[in-house]
Formats: C-alpha cells, structure tokens, sequence
C-alpha cells in the first residue's frame, strides 16, 4: 500500500474559496489526518450537499459526490451501508446540516453509521452571498434582515448530544493542529462522528469573524470526562464561553455492524444453498 | 364450465383479506388460473369496508371484475351493496345470527343464511367467522377439490404463529364444509361446478413481482419509508435482500430514502427505491441529480389518488405527467408502465437493466389496483433472462479518469469507491467531462445533449409495444398501464358483438415511442385513449409528442377517476357508442354523396 502524503490529496479543482475562509484550514487538517492515518484515494469518499464548504470533494483527489442542498448524510449512509469498506466522510456547513437537512442529523445520531461528519460553521449561508443560518447570532444584520434578526440560535454540539452521536467534538478554523487532532479522532472512531468546527466566513458575517471567535473559543478542561454525556451537554451550554474539544465518546456498534446479524439470521433462516429459484418456489 | 368470480367482502379486520388470500394461493396451486382484486380501507379497523374478489377460470383471466358468482357478506351493509351484482342463480352467503331478515333480496339468487358466529364461537372464538364462511365457500364448490389445499394455506400462512391459531383456523374451515354437507339445504346448481386443472404456475401481487425482479436483476440495496400501497415491497425485499447480503433500510423520509439508494448506487451496488404519490414527490429532487449526476436508479411509484394524500387505498394513473415531468431542468430519465403481474416482473428487470446501462433513473409506474392485486404468473425462466451490468472502465496507473467522457453512445464508463485509478466527484451541478463544475454555456449544451444521447441510444432496447385485437380494426385504444385487462376484455366482448377494435400499449412511456404509435394509427379512424386521471395526461401526451396523429385520427379520451379500476363493461359499451358514432358519421358521408 502506498505511503500517503498530503500532496496526494490534492483534487483536480482548485479551491474556490475566499482567500482567509475557515475552510482553508478544515482541508488542511483533513489532508494531515487522512495521511497520518495513511487512507488510500480510491477507498475514501467524501460526500457533501450545497453551499460554500460542499465544494470541499472538489478540492479532493479522493472519491467524492457533491449531491443536493441538505442530503449529504443520507447519500453518505447509503454508501457506506452499500459498501462498509469505504472510508466515507460527510462535510458541509450549518445551513446545509442544521437548516434544510436538520432531520437526517436526528437520525444519523441514532442509527450511529460508521462516517464522521464534519461540519464547517460560518454561521450564515454564504454561497449565496449571505443571509442568515440556524447558527446566526441575535445582531446579525444581513439583506434578508435589514433591521433585526428575530430567531435564537441552536446549539449544533448540544444536538449532536441529544441524538445520542457517539462521538461529538468542536475545533476551531484557528487551530489546525487541534482540527488535526478531533479529525484524527473522528475518523478512527468506530461510528458516527459529529465535528463541529467553527470556521469563519470572511465576507459575510463580521459578528462572527475570527477575531471575536478566538476572544471566546477555550478548550475543555483537562479532567473532562468524555464518556459522561450529562456534562458533556453542560460544556455544550456552557455560557462563559465556546469549548473546544471531544464532548463525548462512546463505543457502540455501528449501524453497519449491527446490520450483519440481520443478514446472518436471514441467511440462518434461508438456510445454505438459499437461491433465487427457492425464492420462486413460495409463490408456486 | 365459465369462469367463477368470488367476492368476500365485510368490514376491515375482520380476516377478509386473509381468507381471501389463502383462497387465492388454494386455487393457484391446485392448478386453476386465479386474478384478484383487493380494496381495502387505510385503517387496520374501522368503519371501512373491505373487498377480495377472485375469479377462477380456466384460461387466463385478465380481470377480477364482472358479475358476483358467489357473494360472501361477513356484515350487513356489503349485502345490499353487493346483491344487485350477483350473476343470475348466484349466490349469497350472510351470516343469521347479524342478519335475520334481507332488507332486499332477488328472485332469481339463491341466498343462504348461515350462522357463522354461532358455529365459529361454538369452536372457540368468533374471530375465526372468515374461516367458517371460506369452508362454506369450498364445500359448495366441491368439485374443484380445494379443501386439502386449502388446510395446507392455512399452515403455511400461519407457520410463525402458535399450533392453535393454525388449529382453529383448520377446524373453523372445516365446519364451514361440513355445514354444507350435513345441514344446508342445496337449492343452487354449484355442486356440480367442474374446473379443468392447467398446471404448475406462480401467483403473486404486483408488488411481489416488483421486489422479485429486483432479486433477480442484481439489487442488493433498497431504502424506503413506508406509504400506502407500496409499503409491499420494502416489506418483501426486507425479508429476501437480507438472505443474499442485500441490505434494506428504512429511512426516515422519502428524501432520505431516494438519497440513501444514490448514495448506494455510487457505491457500485444496483438499488431501488419504492413509494407512491406523496413520497414520489419528495424524491423529485433527488431524480434530478440522479439524471444529472448520471447515477443509475430505479424508483417504483405505485400510484394512488391524489393530489395531497388523496385517497390512499385507492387507483389512479395521474402520476404520469410527475414521472414524465416532475423534475426541474431538461431532465432525461425513462418511465415504464407494466400492464399486469407478470409485466410487473419484466418490466422492472427492463428497468435495472436501463438504469445501469443508460445510468439514468428509471422509474415504474404501478398502481393501486395493480400492486396489492394477486394474479397467475407462467412460470419464469431465470436463465434466460437479460441482465445488464454497468460499464466499467480499463484504468491503469496514471490514466486520467473523466467520469462524463462525451462518447458516441452519450455512456460514459462508471467506476465506484474502491476501484482503483478510478477516483471522481460526481455532482448535480453541470460539469465538464472530467467532473469539474462549471458554468460555461458551450459545456451546459454539450452535456445536456451527451445526457439526452442516451435516450436515443437505449431507444432500440425498448420493449415492443403490445397490440391486441385485431390489425385492420378501424378503431383504436391507447392505454397504458393497469387498464389492459379490462381493456382486452372489453375488445373481446365488442369482437363477439362484431365491432373490430385493437388496442396498443406502449410500455415505455417517456421517452415516448412515437413510431409505435405511428405505425399503430396508420390504418385507424378513430383513437380512444383509455386512462384513469381527469387531465387525459397520455392523451396529451401523444398529441403533443405525436403531431402527425391529428392531422387524419380522431383522438378521443375515455377517462375515470373515482378511485376504482375500469370494467371491461363499461369500456365496452364506450366501444359500443363510438362505433355507433362511427356509423353514423359514415352515412352522413354517403348521403352527402348522394345528396351532391
């Protein structure tokens, strides 16, 4: 098997985004990660839906679809249930998981699929040169709410938490290393990994810019019990300030997995040499 | 003898479809030739009422419509519904102990009240009245010898459940054919109704044929979310997919369901989906990037009523022009219509066998009437069945894979996750050959037309059209879909009553086969298209597709949309009034003439 270097991921595209996105460094830290854990191109796929950071397969040499606004984790379950072989890692950002694809985040946590969705939070939709997102601050002013906004936020982590994901954790587009770090973390993780990454857009949102964020962000504490949900949820809320770090982690069969003993207790049933023209004799 | 239509009828939950269905599979396996029809309300029980019919015959029986031969009423109201359709000396079996005096009733039936909740509860339970009345229903017609069959139905349909439900079941059938031996007092002419025996065939629903041509074709991965009346085939393909290492899963919406089966597909592995009309529209999104992406699919719409919810139990075929059109953008896809059980089967192999070679979605419309319905099936030859795989590339080390290489055929080889030298992205937005997104107007017109060539190419593979009737009729039908039984039927009763008609059934409905229909109206007057919406969607359809059908071709439409199938009666007597039509018409011409 190849020794993969950084460089081998590099896609036929170019990155289009802004110079100084926060998605400079998600790709950065993906490449590294990926390499550390020497993933080969043609047995990763990464999926996304629409928006700024979906472009990500793009910039990729690996296996990629880029499918529709919100859609990214069912296309991204499908194929790794179709071919648990495959390293599969979803990405996209807060309008495309939070907004319009918010229900298959629910139900991705639970079914608990072997896939670490990586999400890059600008906190406003960007691609089509920014309007307001779940994520968006009370005081976000933007052409769609030229005087106030009038919706609260919701709490990505905190979700990922109540969904039971089994591994949840926040970066920062700020720090690369740490980014390394949770992907690393996630990708090794044997389920369904939620990283949630503040990254900042640039253009659009000047309450959320890397500035403000880097005065909020910590980490959390050294003694955090990543297996007890309960504080994990406390950290989540946590009003002094943004942790960063693994949440929660939890070691529990993947969706995949637990789809085997389906498939042995009909094979079981069938019992051996179970072939199509014993399926045609039930209707004879 | 005439084929024998039987009806059960009763409130829903009280065991009618069950006693139906192991009527059905009895009468199969004994040999006869068997066609259902089943209508039943949403609710597991309520208010509504619920109906099987069956018709047993000797030949193939292509609809289970017609006269009552004998109507089995397990409450009161379905009596006085059903009594003016009972055939002349039919019968009518009530149960007294619900029923102690026919409101109405006819002369010319023959009507036998029984009490079935009696003899049931007398064994046990009361619940057991379906089994009572079935035995009634055999022992009747004891000549066709469906009783041994009958108790080995009974054990295989409950073979999960404890012995006694099985026990009850048996004995309640039982005393239902020895009521009929020991205390009923015979005054119908059924007991010497002879059946002659065809041989070994298969019987299933629309929805079976569905699931196992999906077996049969390669899928191994089928995700859903369950919608009256296709929920049949996930729950099938749940049961089957897992025994060969296929997978089914349910989603949690049919956005996920349609997404999670693309998803699947670019994994390399052949999947479906199947729903009616309100997931269908759900999905319509996704079927644009599975047209543009080019990302094989097939998606089974087992139509209902709409619009909205609709009518959720009942028939309709007003999902044509969402099939044809549903989807925003110039949108190539294919959309077969199966006409009955057995085209159910074909027609869905036909449709893996499109997607993956065309890599385009291909999506069956099915109906209500079609998908629950059970019906006789000639044994199928898996071996000599067509099954197409998708093209792969040759790659070697430092080739340059373009996934939408523009070819001759408009095909592009397809390779998958972990396939080697191999690695694409594929995306809804337009793009270059090699995958990049662009906005470039010369490429968005260059890959539409590559997208659309594979029309074109797969046109030669389409199934022939079906005719039927005969070739110098000077009237035509143009249906599609679940109508042709009752439409042949009716072709046959208007040949006995000598008007000459031929009917025409294009499987493939988009992209339209204009030539078909050519050839077909060349030597036609008059064209009626038959279909079950209000809008004449096919109708209009042809007529816009097919200009040259206006210029020498009347094209009438016969249309039905209150949720139940067409009879071939009253096709028939629609027939029947356009050849009268015709007629006049070509007096008036000759008297003209004469006039002139």
């Amino acid at each position: 098997m190849k020794q993969m270097e950084i460089t081998d991921y590099k896609g036929r595209v170019k990155p289009s985004w802004c110079p100084g996105c926060g998605n400079h460094a998600v790709l950065m830290a993906l490449k590294k990660s990926m390499a550390s854990l020497n993933y080969q191109t043609h047995d990763t796929a990464i999926v996304s839906g629409i928006g700024c950071s979906s472009r990500f397969p793009f910039f990729m040499s690996t296996y990629g679809f880029h499918s529709i606004h919100g859609r990214a984790l069912p296309v991204a379950i499908g194929l790794k249930q179709a071919n648990p072989d495959i390293n599969v890692i979803a990405v996209g950002g807060d309008g495309d998981g939070l907004s319009i694809g918010g229900n298959h985040f629910i139900h991705a946590g639970r079914k608990n699929p072997n896939i670490t969705y990586i999400m890059m939070d600008n906190e406003i939709y960007a691609l089509t040169k920014g309007q307001c997102s779940p994520t968006s601050r009370i005081g976000t002013i933007t052409k769609c709410n030229p005087y106030a906004w009038t919706a609260d936020r919701i709490n990505p982590v905190l979700m990922a938490l109540s969904f039971n994901a089994s591994y949840v954790a926040r970066g920062y587009s700020g720090d690369v290393k740490q980014l390394e770090t949770l992907i690393t973390g996630g990708l090794k993780h044997k389920g369904f990994a939620f990283i949630h990454i503040i990254s900042p857009c640039v253009q659009y949102n000047k309450v959320s810019s890397f500035e403000k964020i880097k005065e909020i962000v910590r980490n959390l504490p050294d003694n955090h019990d990543s297996s007890d949900r309960v504080n994990a949820m406390k950290y989540a809320f946590a009003p002094e300030g943004l942790y960063t770090g693994v949440f929660y982690k939890e070691e529990r069969p993947a969706y995949e997995e637990r789809y085997k003993a389906v498939i042995a207790k009909a094979k079981e049933i069938a019992g051996e040499n179970y072939s199509i023209k014993d399926v045609i004799k039930q209707f004879q | 003898m005439k084929d024998l239509l039987i009806k059960i009828s009763g409130t829903s939950g009280q065991g009618i479809i069950s006693s139906g269905d192991i009527l059905s599979y009895a009468t199969a396996r004994k040999g006869y030739y068997v066609t259902t029809y089943r209508a039943f309300p949403s609710e597991i029980r309520g208010d509504g009422k619920c109906y099987y019919t069956l018709r047993i015959s000797e030949h193939k029986a292509l609809t289970a419509t017609g006269d009552t031969d004998i109507l089995v009423c397990l409450d009161e109201d379905t009596i006085y519904e059903g009594i003016k359709k009972i055939s002349k000396n039919g019968i009518l079996i009530y149960d007294s102990n619900l029923v102690s005096v026919l409101k109405e009733t006819r002369e010319d039936i023959v009507t036998y009240g029984i009490p079935l909740g009696a003899i049931a509860k007398e064994l046990g339970s009361e619940r057991s009245r379906n089994m009572v009345a079935l035995g009634i229903v055999v022992g009747l017609i004891k000549n066709l010898h469906l009783e041994e069959q009958i108790l080995k139905d009974i054990e295989l349909r409950y073979k999960n459940k404890p012995p006694e439900v099985i026990n009850s079941n048996k004995k309640a059938l039982n005393a239902g054919v020895d009521y009929t031996k020991n205390k009923l007092a015979r005054k119908d002419n059924y007991n010497n109704a002879e059946m002659k025996q065809t041989g070994a065939k298969l019987i299933m629903s629309g929805n079976e044929a569905i699931g196992l041509a999906a077996l049969v074709s390669g899928c191994r991965f089928f995700s859903g979310y369950p919608i009256t009346p296709a929920t049949e085939i996930m729950e099938w393909l749940a049961k089957e997919l897992p025994k060969f290492g296929g997978k089914m899963v349910q989603c949690e919406d049919e956005i996920a369901a349609i997404n999670y089966a693309l998803g699947a597909s670019y994994a390399g592995v052949k999947a479906m989906t199947a729903t009616s009309g309100p997931g269908f529209s759900l999905m319509q999104e996704a079927l644009g990037l599975a047209s543009m992406a080019e990302i094989p699919i097939v998606v089974a719409d087992v139509q209902r009523c709409g619009p909205s919810t609709g009518v959720p139990t009942k028939t309709e075929q007003s999902d044509l022009f969402a099939a044809m059109y549903g989807t925003h953008g110039d949108c190539p896809k294919i959309v077969l219509a199966p006409m009955n059980v057995a085209d159910c089967f074909y027609q869905t192999v036909n449709a893996f066998n499109f997607a993956e070679q065309y890599q385009v979605p291909v999506i069956i419309l099915s109906d209500a009437s079609l998908g629950p319905r059970r019906e006789c099936v000639d044994l199928i030859d898996i071996e000599k069945l067509k099954i197409v795989n998708r093209q792969k590339p040759q790659l070697k080390e430092g080739d340059v894979y373009d996934r939408y290489k523009d070819t001759p055929s408009g095909i592009s080889p397809i390779t998958s996750p972990g396939d080697l030298y191999g690695e694409h992205v594929i995306t809804g937005l337009e793009h270059t050959e090699g995958n990049a997104p662009t906005p470039a107007p010369e490429v968005h017109r260059q890959m539409t037309e590559k997208r659309f060539r594979k029309l074109e190419t797969a046109a030669g593979q389409f199934s022939k059209a079906k005719t039927y009737g005969d070739d110098n009729a000077s009237i035509g039908i143009i249906s599609w879909g679940s109508t042709s039984g009752p439409v042949f039927e009716a072709i046959d009763k208007a040949e006995e009553a000598g008007i000459k008609v031929q009917a025409l059934y294009p499987r493939t409905l988009y992209p339209l086969p204009t030539d078909w229909i050519k050839d077909f109206v060349k030597n036609k007057e008059v064209i009626i298209v038959i279909e079950a919406n209000y809008n004449a969607q096919f109708k209009s359809t042809i007529v816009e597709r097919c200009t040259h059908i206006n210029k020498g071709t009347e094209v009438l439409e016969f249309l039905k949309y209150d949720g139940t199938p067409f009879t071939p009666e009253e096709i028939y007597e629609e027939i029947a009034k356009v050849s009268q039509l015709q007629q006049e018409k070509c007096e008036l011409v000759t008297n003209k003439h004469t006039h002139f």
